[in-house]
């Protein structure tokens, strides 16, 4: 289990590549955007920050409802390895979607639909620390924790949606957005690029640091059974 | 005439937002794997020395 697997230590590599390609592509091979200058090269990295944080999400919910089917602790390291992810990936993105605000729309945070309920999303998924923090019982805790991210889970199709469906300043870059919408511009070529493969780079991340938090996951686990060992 | 903003400073900031918290993610994965080794070492070395 401690050992490091060569295909982990591959895709470990592998993202420092994409990631430093990824950086490459938005920073420098993609042209500056001329009614926001260079502050729009930011939303490359937000959305697929933002796709990865929703990614795991999804997968977290998926991972419950595995749990409750089979009540096997392995779904129950995956769901926390997804979330905990997720969160970090969802932060950055946030965080990153307030920088291009600032000189975009004057205000750093403004609650329209979508910073909203991605909001909403992120405190979620904080409090879903908070819920198993609280639950000495590990059986307790996992069903809880199940029940918790597939209605969580929720939030997701609704944050992603939410400029889809209302009238909102925040710009949708593929399909139709709000009269609102402020911000939006169309992608040339070259920005195209760069968007998809940031999306693909952060996706092989994704998965790189999950195989990692769920290894992590599963020696917490074996100490844990050890510890009870010793102490009988 | 368009006049493009000067919002370099701001692309600067959101990339070392994401750098920033990149790496203390990555610290913080790498010390608590570290962490749980040295807890599953020494736990073993008591399960061995425990009277049978």
């Amino acid at each position: 289990m401690t050992k490091k697997p060569l295909l982990l230590l591959i895709l470990d590599i592998l993202c420092l590549v994409l990631v430093a390609v990824a950086a490459y592509l938005a920073l420098v091979y993609a042209p500056m955007e001329v009614t926001m200058g260079n502050v729009q090269r930011v939303f490359y990295f937000h959305v697929a920050n933002a796709w990865v944080g929703m990614l795991g999400f999804i997968a977290a919910g998926v991972a419950g409802i595995a749990y409750l089917r089979t009540h096997d602790v392995k779904w129950d390291i995956v769901e926390e390895a997804a979330v905990e992810i997720s969160l970090v990936f969802f932060l950055i993105a946030i965080v990153l979607g307030s920088i291009w605000a600032r000189p975009v729309w004057n205000t750093w945070w403004t609650w329209e639909p979508r910073l909203t309920t991605a909001a909403i999303t992120e405190m979620i998924y904080l409090a879903y620390f908070m819920l198993r923090g609280g639950i000495e019982d590990p059986g307790r805790r996992a069903r809880f924790s199940a029940v918790y991210t597939l209605v969580g889970s929720i939030s997701v199709p609704i944050t992603f949606m939410a400029i889809r469906f209302f009238r909102t300043i925040h710009p949708v870059v593929i399909g139709t957005q709000s009269a609102a919408a402020q911000g939006g511009f169309n992608m040339t070529p070259h920005m195209k690029v760069a968007f998809f493969f940031s999306l693909l780079a952060f996706t092989v991340v994704f998965i790189d640091l999950f195989w990692h938090r769920i290894r992590l996951g599963h020696l917490s686990n074996q100490v844990e059974d050890l510890k009870q060992k010793v102490m009988e | 005439m368009n006049i493009t903003p000067n919002t370099t400073n701001y692309m600067i900031a959101g990339y070392a937002v994401f750098f920033g918290v990149i790496v203390i993610y990555l610290v913080s994965l790498y010390s608590r794997w570290s962490r749980l080794q040295r807890d599953m070492r020494s736990l073993e070395e008591m399960n061995q020395d425990k009277p049978k």
